[in-house]
């Protein structure tokens, strides 16, 4: 699980960098366009990837095998036999296309996963606006009955503590509650015992890339909050959050972006099909 | 009548015709085919504005007036702009405010209290201004029910119907072509429909919260009661800390597909730190942290009620509040209010209102009843924190109202403010007898506060006079005015004590009476029944010489009572028959109390309990109202026209309204205009 994690901070660092290149107009496209110009972008290269790791070939005979047996069932509908056979093979034909699917399916999954990860920090959540609220949560490691570090939080121009500490003992956490002040990307800065750490925070209006989560070492939260070093298994520190707000959208707010990405992304998909002339 | 041709377009008009005319274009149709709801109308680009300042009184506005502290509004009556206005028999909000609808009385309109009753059940109670009547069949799949209200099965769903009967004066204006607006609007609950989509309302005054009630609130406290404990309008339940931690539920709706109804609930946890004297409140995806005496900001809730195939969410909004960390954690938590964004039920007309309001201001409160009276009744709540969260009530209002000026562009804009009454009937004290629960000092202080609001009201007065003075006609007025509330009457305790109610140690109506040896009963705030023969389940009283008989026995005893000390308690009984006109008369009482300042019926005798003693103290903290006598509490009306009738009603200011817009008076109205030359 550790070599997991550490290989997924790699490739963080290398899809964080095409991110900040490849998504860089989302800031300044509507939250729809962006979105549906990811999806269709993004449906077209997925369609691409399955045409040259599936075997083309082989999909076609079985889809023309499905196609004379529904023939066949059309047909011979009066003979029982006829039909329970062609059925059968109908089923089976899909089962295959769905076998000839997962080695495509297999190459695809990183990139969608990183891809969708890295959309995330655009749609997941909106900034904080100046005069907002937010809590800041840090989860500390170790157990109930270790001592408590000295835990602090530095006062910066960005925002005001307006809160906090408030310890909560039975889970090790930590809050703070903040009022935005200062447009801008900003760095919240902590002192744990010995240690100094740091959380991104993002104030502003419109489309920014907001890293809700420095995660800690955990394979499935490098991968689902990539735009922060993680905290090291040693570390006093676990994970810091800062609870952004929902974004209301249905083509690009939160969660529904992931709806509209998937939807927008086959439909595409779909119509770059015969021009592409893929067989799925 | 104005020209169509001539008239100015107002800015919504012009943009829903631009984006008519631009889809006519785009899709090869004429726009006047498409555009061709709209004739030549009466009193267009007219404006009208209508603020309700519910509860405002007559006399403390005289008062305030000639002391220079409502400038705008003694200006209004210097220019001839003031009258006394009378008010609606029972001096209740809902009659009242269905009297102004109508313009007309609640022979009319069908309203004649908070609460009625069901004759052919004999006497079970039910909120006048709605009822949500339950549904009729269904089909049982494991522990849910389906209803299928299409042929052939025609099952009936469980439906909230607005009992309020008649015609309201928007209608006339939606018909005329002329655009109407209602914020808050009482006795509006559900909202009525638009027939020619001119009309648009945000339901007041009647609207429930989330568990169908007028507000409950929730109260957790480690001293709470080991088991829930419902109270009038709240629930009280225990908080268990292990370590720093508590877990709790907040019920949320009554999940009506159950064949077994029950409540959703949401579990929550406090986390509580007494060094940082902060609380952390984990609740659904929402980290809510909160030091001692601090609100939250309104929270999202999705309440899942399960069903065949997928469940249903509805959303809901509520605050917590913080009131203690230690020794004793409180914590208080708002009725459920049905989320505005995202309304489970219908809270405006047209429906998609509410979530254009929402869209600008966000979450908001959207039950009828806004100020938590009953937290500060039943001790939530200290006087300061009950002050506290009716002012937040009254800042969201001013934000509505800046919204509904910019939204606004002709025809009639009504305005409601609900603080003047639902802060008068705790904080209103204008005697030197002492206070049912507050030193004299403290009673004068948030007697002064109530004062402080007159004086906000007369702030919102001077910007709209400065806005549209010139060319609005410009209403502000009341419902009917206040009174201390000291004294309590027990109306049913005075009919068993008079032999009416029998037996003589029967102690409510809903109880233990024994109908074929009663005559009359009391029910709601006001009202009083005969058991009629032929109308109640149980009557006995023949109908003719007999009740006739009685009811004069009655009412002249009635009027005939007086206190320890001798003061009259009841100004005038009212006959039914005599003050009531209309095809709604039927549901009336037969008579109505109205009592004379300083007295109100009981607490008890709302539903029919009854007390040892017919006369007690008042001993809670809602100790000033308006249900006493006709004459008693009339409300204001104030104009930047002159008023030229000697005496206005609120019956009248519908009739003026909609002579205003250049539209005749209706038959239906007993009012009439005001302002008439």
């Amino acid at each position: 699980m550790s070599f997991l994690a550490q290989l997924i901070i790699w490739i963080n660092i290398l899809t964080n960098n095409l991110g900040r290149l490849l998504l860089a107009p989302v800031a300044v496209l509507p939250g729809w366009l962006s979105n549906t110009i990811i999806s269709a972008v993004t449906g077209v290269a997925l369609l691409v990837i399955f045409k040259y790791t599936s075997n083309q070939r082989a999909i076609g005979r079985v889809r023309d095998n499905i196609k004379a047996h529904m023939l066949a069932l059309k047909l011979f509908k009066d003979s029982m036999s006829v039909t329970l056979q062609a059925q059968g093979q109908v089923f089976k034909g899909a089962l295959l296309l769905l076998l000839h699917a997962v080695r495509p399916m297999a190459v695809m999954i990183v990139p969608v996963a990183l891809l969708l990860s890295q959309m995330g920090l655009w749609y997941q959540s909106r900034p904080l606006m100046v005069g907002e609220d937010s809590v800041v949560a840090m989860k500390l490691n170790g157990s109930i009955e270790q001592p408590w570090p000295n835990v602090n939080i530095e006062s910066m121009p960005a925002a005001e503590v307006t809160m906090g500490p408030v310890r909560v003992l039975s889970k090790r956490e930590v809050y703070w509650k903040i009022k935005a002040r200062e447009n801008g990307y900003h760095h919240i800065m902590f002192q744990v015992a010995e240690e100094q750490v740091e959380k991104e925070l993002v104030i502003g209006k419109g489309f920014m890339r907001v890293s809700a989560k420095q995660p800690g070492w955990q394979w499935t939260d490098i991968l689902l909050y990539p735009w922060e070093k993680p905290f090291g298994p040693d570390s006093v520190v676990e994970s810091i959050s800062i609870d952004y707000p929902d974004r209301l959208s249905w083509a690009s707010g939160t969660d529904w972006w992931l709806v509209y990405f998937f939807v927008a992304s086959l439909i595409f998909a779909l119509i770059f099909k015969p021009l592409l002339k893929v067989r799925i | 009548m104005a020209n169509n041709s001539n008239r100015k377009l107002n800015r919504r008009e012009f943009l829903t015709r631009s984006a008519i005319a631009a889809a006519g274009f785009s899709t090869g149709l004429a726009p006047r085919r498409v555009y061709a709801g709209k004739k030549g109308r009466a009193g267009a680009g007219k404006k009208v504005i209508v603020i309700g300042i519910d509860g405002m009184d007559p006399g403390l506005s005289e008062k305030m007036m000639r002391g220079g502290r409502l400038p705008n509004f003694a200006k209004l009556a210097e220019a001839g702009g003031y009258r006394v206005l009378g008010t609606s028999i029972p001096p209740q909000s809902p009659v009242a405010w269905a009297n102004f609808i109508n313009g007309a009385g609640p022979g009319s309109h069908g309203i004649f209290d908070f609460i009625h009753r069901h004759p052919e059940q004999q006497c079970v109670p039910f909120f006048a201004m709605a009822e949500t009547l339950p549904g009729e069949g269904y089909w049982e799949i494991g522990e849910h029910k389906v209803q299928l209200d299409f042929w052939p099965f025609n099952h009936k769903r469980p439906v909230t119907l607005l009992r309020r009967q008649g015609t309201p004066f928007w209608d006339y204006l939606d018909e005329a072509g002329i655009g109407s607006v209602f914020y808050n609007l009482p006795s509006n609950y559900p909202p009525s429909q638009s027939m020619y989509g001119h009309h648009r309302c945000l339901a007041g005054m009647g609207t429930t919260d989330l568990l169908g009630g007028y507000g409950t609130y929730q109260h957790y406290a480690e001293d709470g009661p080991v088991r829930t404990k419902e109270e009038g309008g709240g629930r009280r339940s225990m908080l268990f800390f292990e370590d720093d931690t508590a877990k709790a539920e907040l019920i949320g709706p009554t999940n009506v597909l159950l064949v077994n109804p029950r409540a959703a609930a949401i579990e929550f946890e406090v986390h509580r730190d007494t060094g940082a004297e902060a609380a952390v409140i984990e609740i659904q995806k929402h980290r809510i942290l909160l030091k001692e005496g601090q609100w939250s900001r309104w929270i999202k809730l999705d309440f899942e009620l399960s069903k065949p195939g997928v469940d249903k969410h509805i959303s809901g909004i509520c605050r917590f509040y913080l009131q203690e960390i230690s020794p004793n954690l409180r914590l208080y938590v708002s009725p459920i209010n049905a989320d505005p964004s995202d309304s489970a039920i219908k809270l405006t007309e047209p429906r998609k209102f509410i979530k254009k309001i929402s869209n600008r201001l966000g979450l908001f409160y959207t039950t009828g009843f806004q100020e938590d009276h009953k937290a500060l009744s039943n001790k939530v709540f200290s006087d300061e924190e009950y002050r506290v969260q009716a002012d937040y009530v009254l800042q969201e209002r001013l934000n509505l109202l800046a919204y509904a000026l910019e939204d606004y562009d002709d025809g009639l804009l009504f305005f409601y403010f609900s603080s003047t009454d639902l802060q008068a009937h705790m904080f209103w004290w204008d005697s030197d007898e002492k206070h049912p629960v507050r030193s004299t000092a403290e009673a004068k202080m948030y007697f002064n506060h109530l004062k402080g609001i007159y004086e906000k009201m007369d702030e919102v007065l001077g910007d709209i006079l400065h806005r549209y003075g010139n060319e609005a006609t410009i209403i502000a007025m009341s419902d009917h005015g206040f009174a201390n509330f000291r004294r309590q009457f027990n109306l049913n305790s005075w009919l068993r004590a008079n032999g009416y109610v029998q037996p003589g140690d029967s102690t409510a109506i809903l109880r233990d009476v024994d109908w074929s040896g009663t005559k009359a009963y009391g029910l709601g705030i006001n009202g009083l029944y005969l058991n009629l023969k032929g109308r109640e389940r149980d009557g006995i009283v023949e109908p003719g010489q007999q009740s006739e008989e009685l009811l004069e026995e009655i009412k002249a005893k009635l009027e005939a009572v007086t206190d320890t000390n001798g003061k009259q308690v009841i100004r005038k009984v009212h006959r039914a028959d005599k003050s009531y006109s209309g095809p709604a008369t039927v549901l009336a009482p037969d008579l109505v109390v109205g009592y004379c300042r300083g007295y109100r019926a009981s607490w008890a005798t709302c539903l029919g309990d009854m007390t040892e003693e017919v006369l007690l103290d008042n001993d809670s903290a809602w100790s000033a109202d308006h249900c006493a006598d006709v004459s008693e509490v009339p409300g204001v009306i104030f104009s930047n026209k002159p008023i030229t009738a000697e005496r206005a009603a609120l019956i009248d200011v519908a009739p003026s309204i909609l002579t205003e817009f250049g539209l005749r008076v209706p038959s239906s109205m007993e009012g009439r205009n005001i302002f008439a030359t």
